[in-house]
């Protein structure tokens, strides 16, 4: 099979990369750009530990072909904080005692993302229902949730001012 | 003394957790080391087998394949670190033979340039197989004498203990309860899937191993005898690990023995990754235990005679089954006042994958047929399921026989009566809400789990603590955090201890060659068994630290505080001095003394205190589907002392979550040897939105061998969970499940039994 050319944009900067065919955006992302935030759990889209965003929605990267996204814009889990200023999303894990090994909680920020991307207000259903996609085996979702929830206040309060 | 502790009983943050949240927390399967080699397994498709013949001629033409290494030469580490007190049971923990006693058992390792040329090499070799015949089922393992599994036989050990007179207890019985209970082989299902690493062997005879285990010093050892190495040449790095729960609790089988193997003879660094089918399918799981339990009583409740017979199901090959068989001691002798037992256990090995340590060691499946049993008990006696817990279980000052200690702190009843009232027992009990085809039920659970391994293993914590000379410190140690936030936990007991802020405590990698012999993250024992040695590590640098201020300052060490990193003369505060001038001093201004201050410990933890806890469930069966649904869950445990509230109510919902799992929906189903349910729609753990309301309550019961009175947590929140939600769908169909884990179909099959029986 001959490589294929694709530029992508991730969290801000264009790539111009000669990928093969089968090669996945989460092993794009992975080992040829080195961005390991985003994690790999199952390699076939049932843990959501792959999640990133693409035009604001929740992707999960294991089930895409680098080649469909030749010309998007990514974000991953890396290009969410400003500067030395975490995303209220990633401050809120941290206050809320939302993160216990870590390995799911990317995939979980970046579906949570896109969810308040369209939906600046969800309900805690809302929420649990979203987050049904990212499989975590330590917290047993309460906090995750509640941090969520939280951010997604302060992130109102934000575009309120 | 509550009030006066700065840091410790306080939810501060982790330290780890602005690396996690921003991904730039490197794992294991995130690591890169220059010119390194990638590793494939071929693994076997016979459930049992002998190699016959290995050809990989094709394999060696082919241009980007490095290295081989095959059954023949490398050997698998079976046991583990009880294996390690003397040089011929450590030698036994070398198995090297060319028979293979499970599907997917590595038959060999091919390491190239990438992994494709890699998965392509395996293709390439010729692997000739004598198929043997297979045991899967324990019982007839242990029949079969002509059919060997191991050499030694299929039984790899039967335990008998007695306690009392069990004859004599029975006749003083005025009812006996006689039941069999089966548990299923619960994957961990870290979301990091197990088994990566990397093997660098230097040219200069230098090995150095990352790898994401629970047991970094005993690891070292493990593969110093693996490769014929000296242990100093050994250096095992822990990166970040994604969740652990007992399945990396030694190296892990086909791994990292043959990633070294590989890069000896490759003379490159090798990494190897499991995919989560190997992980499923080839990697340690929760032994399945299948129990008689016999139980005399009398009317008043008095428990008169218990006897146990256990027998476990080892897997292919055995690694931590005595310690697995040891822990349902805890439940099966150690929880209940009765003063006549008998234990009787087998640990069988089958051609099926192996089996090992899991959150609870072999608590979680005991707990479930006792607690059921109890629960039986209580209804028979007419007796509140709490009250009968309360009259019949060993509390403070009582000797537990399993290990002839006594009980130093004890806060049973107030999880019994916390959780009661917080779930609201005594109403929902008498209340039932039952709409259309739903049946609603409670029921509860409780248990005791001990703290580290004191009394059965070797159990070593040790710490470092190194002042700088701006008043802060770094303390090396090598206990391995999985995710549990035992890092931040004992940052925070050394920060206690040294009196200064948490933020002037640096924690070192966990690394061999840079912390001091650890025992390991298992057993529930960093907080306690580490904690106590960063304590004690800490007094001595503090001990240290006030006789230089005593000095400077003039006044008796004895008279000296530090409190916000300032020393000071307790008789007059404005006798002071910062403890970072004070260091600055020491170290670099005094050219006569240039001393870094450094306190150190290490050694064993006095006891092996039990956690304390009680679960309560509520659920909804659909009588049509036989659809459960655990509308409410409460788990209130004694820790002693929470060093961290957020991280043990952390612990509780997450043990709780997954032990709802070993309740419902978690069993590996084998098929011929096969495991077909090797990913995460066929197995199910839980989800967001199948998680419901957890209420976590911590009781402190102030432990007084413990670090500020703390003991462990993690292991103890899923022990008595399935129990729990089994007694409340008893409660709710009035057909007993005395089968993990209790699917639908198995409900609906118990539905049916129950109306036949009752002639409906």
């Amino acid at each position: 099979m001959t490589k294929r050319d694709i530029s992508i944009c991730v969290n801000g900067k264009w790539y111009e990369l000669a990928v093969e065919p089968y090669e996945t955006l989460l092993d794009v992302l992975r080992d040829r750009l080195g961005h390991t935030g985003t994690k790999s759990g199952c390699a076939k889209g049932e843990c959501g530990a792959c999640t990133v965003n693409i035009d604001g929605k929740a992707i999960l990267s294991c089930l895409t072909l680098a080649v469909q996204v030749d010309g998007k814009e990514i974000l991953t889990i890396e290009g969410l904080h400003k500067g030395a200023e975490p995303h209220p999303l990633q401050e809120a894990f941290v206050k809320q005692a939302a993160v216990q090994c870590g390995y799911c909680t990317p995939g979980m920020i970046m579906n949570a993302k896109a969810l308040l991307n369209h939906n600046s207000n969800p309900s805690e259903k809302e929420v649990r229902k979203t987050l049904s996609s990212n499989l975590c085996r330590c917290t047993g979702y309460e906090r995750p949730v509640k941090a969520i929830l939280e951010a997604a206040t302060i992130m109102r309060g934000k575009d309120e001012r | 003394m509550k009030d006066r502790l700065s840091v410790v009983g306080k939810s501060v943050r982790r330290i780890d957790a602005l690396d996690k949240v921003t991904g730039r927390a490197k794992y294991c399967i995130d690591l890169k080391v220059d010119d390194m080699l990638h590793a494939k397994l071929l693994r076997s498709p016979y459930p049992h087998a002998r190699v016959t013949k290995i050809d990989t001629t094709r394999a060696e033409n082919h241009p980007r394949i490095r290295a081989i290494a095959t059954i023949d030469e490398v050997p698998r580490v079976v046991g583990y670190w009880w294996n390690l007190r003397t040089e011929k049971a450590m030698k036994r923990m070398y198995l090297q033979d060319n028979v293979v006693r499970f599907r997917g058992d590595p038959v060999l390792g091919v390491a190239a340039d990438d992994e494709e040329s890699a998965q392509e090499a395996l293709s390439l070799i010729d692997v000739e197989y004598e198929e043997l015949p297979a045991l899967f089922d324990p019982i007839e393992a242990m029949k079969e004498d002509h059919l060997k599994i191991h050499e030694g036989g299929n039984i790899a050990i039967h335990v008998a203990k007695k306690f009392g007179d069990v004859d004599q207890g029975f006749k003083q019985a005025d009812y006996v309860f006689e039941n069999r209970f089966v548990t299923s082989k619960q994957k961990h299902a870290s979301i990091e899937p197990i088994g990566t690493a990397i093997a660098d062997y230097g040219r200069s005879g230098r090995l150095t191993v990352y790898t994401s285990t629970q047991l970094p010093h005993w690891s070292r050892i493990y593969l110093a005898g693996a490769l014929g190495l000296p242990v100093n040449r050994v250096r095992v790095i822990k990166p970040y690990t994604g969740g652990a729960f007992g399945g990396r609790c030694g190296l892990i089988h086909g791994l990292e023995v043959m990633c070294c193997f590989l890069s000896r003879k490759a003379g490159r660094p090798v990494k190897m990754s499991f995919s989560r089918e190997e992980d499923f399918e080839a990697t340690e799981a929760r032994h399945p235990f299948i129990i008689e339990l016999k139980t005399g009583v009398t009317k008043d409740g008095i428990l008169t005679a218990n006897s146990i017979k256990l027998i476990l199901d080892v897997g292919g090959y055995g690694t931590h089954y005595i310690g697995v068989l040891a822990d349902a001691l805890s439940t099966g002798v150690g929880l209940y006042r009765c003063p006549n037992v008998t234990f009787e256990g087998y640990c069988v090995y089958t051609n099926k994958s192996l089996n090992g340590a899991f959150r609870g060691y072999g608590n979680p499946q005991m707990n479930f047929a006792q607690e059921s049993q109890m629960d039986m008990i209580a209804e028979k006696l007419a007796m509140d399921p709490v009250e009968f817990r309360v009259k019949n279980y060993r509390g403070l000052g009582e000797i537990d026989p399993v290990f002839d200690v006594p009980i130093r702190s004890d806060g049973m009843k107030d999880c019994l009566a916390k959780g009661a009232k917080k779930f609201g027992w005594n109403k929902k009990r008498t209340r039932k809400v039952d709409e259309g085809t739903k049946r609603r039920g409670v029921g509860m659970s409780c248990l005791q789990h001990g703290t580290g391994a004191r009394f059965g293993l070797p159990d070593p914590a040790s710490a470092i603590v190194m002042l700088n000379a701006d008043g802060s410190a770094n303390l090396l140690t090598a206990a391995a955090d999985d995710g549990q936030g035992n890092r931040t936990v004992l940052a925070q007991i050394a920060a206690e201890e040294l009196g200064i802020p948490l933020e002037q405590i640096s924690v070192s990698d966990t690394d061999t060659d840079v912390a001091p012999l650890d025992g390991g993250t298992h057993g529930s024992r960093q907080t306690y068994c580490g904690g106590l040695a960063v304590k004690r590590a800490a007094a001595d640098a503090k001990m240290a630290l006030l006789r230089f201020a005593s000095q400077h300052l003039n006044v008796e060490e004895k008279s000296l505080e530090i409190k916000d990193g300032v020393v000071y003369d307790v008789k007059d505060r404005s006798t002071n001095i910062r403890v970072g001038d004070l260091m600055r001093k020491v170290q670099i201004e005094d050219l006569s003394r240039c001393e870094q201050i450094i306190g150190y410990a290490s050694g064993v933890a006095p006891a092996m205190p039990p956690t304390f806890g009680a679960h309560f469930a509520e659920v909804e069966v659909d009588m049509e589907t036989g659809e459960v649904y655990v509308v409410k869950l409460v788990g209130a445990f004694d820790v002693g002392r929470a060093i961290n509230p957020a991280n043990v109510e952390g612990q509780i919902i997450g043990g709780e979550a997954m032990g709802i799992g070993y309740a419902l929906t978690e069993g590996l189903i084998i098929d011929n040897g096969k495991i077909v349910n090797n990913n995460f729609t066929d197995y199910r753990i839980l989800r967001a939105c199948d998680v419901p309301q957890i209420d976590a309550i911590i009781v402190e019961s102030n432990e007084p061998t413990g670090p500020f009175g703390a003991k462990g947590i993690g292991e103890a929140t899923m022990v008595g969970t399935a129990a729990a939600i089994a007694n409340a769908i008893y409660d709710a169909i009035g057909v007993r499940m005395k089968e993990l884990c209790i699917t639908q179909e198995k409900i609906l099959e118990a539905i049916d039994r129950g109306a036949r029986a009752s002639g409906v």
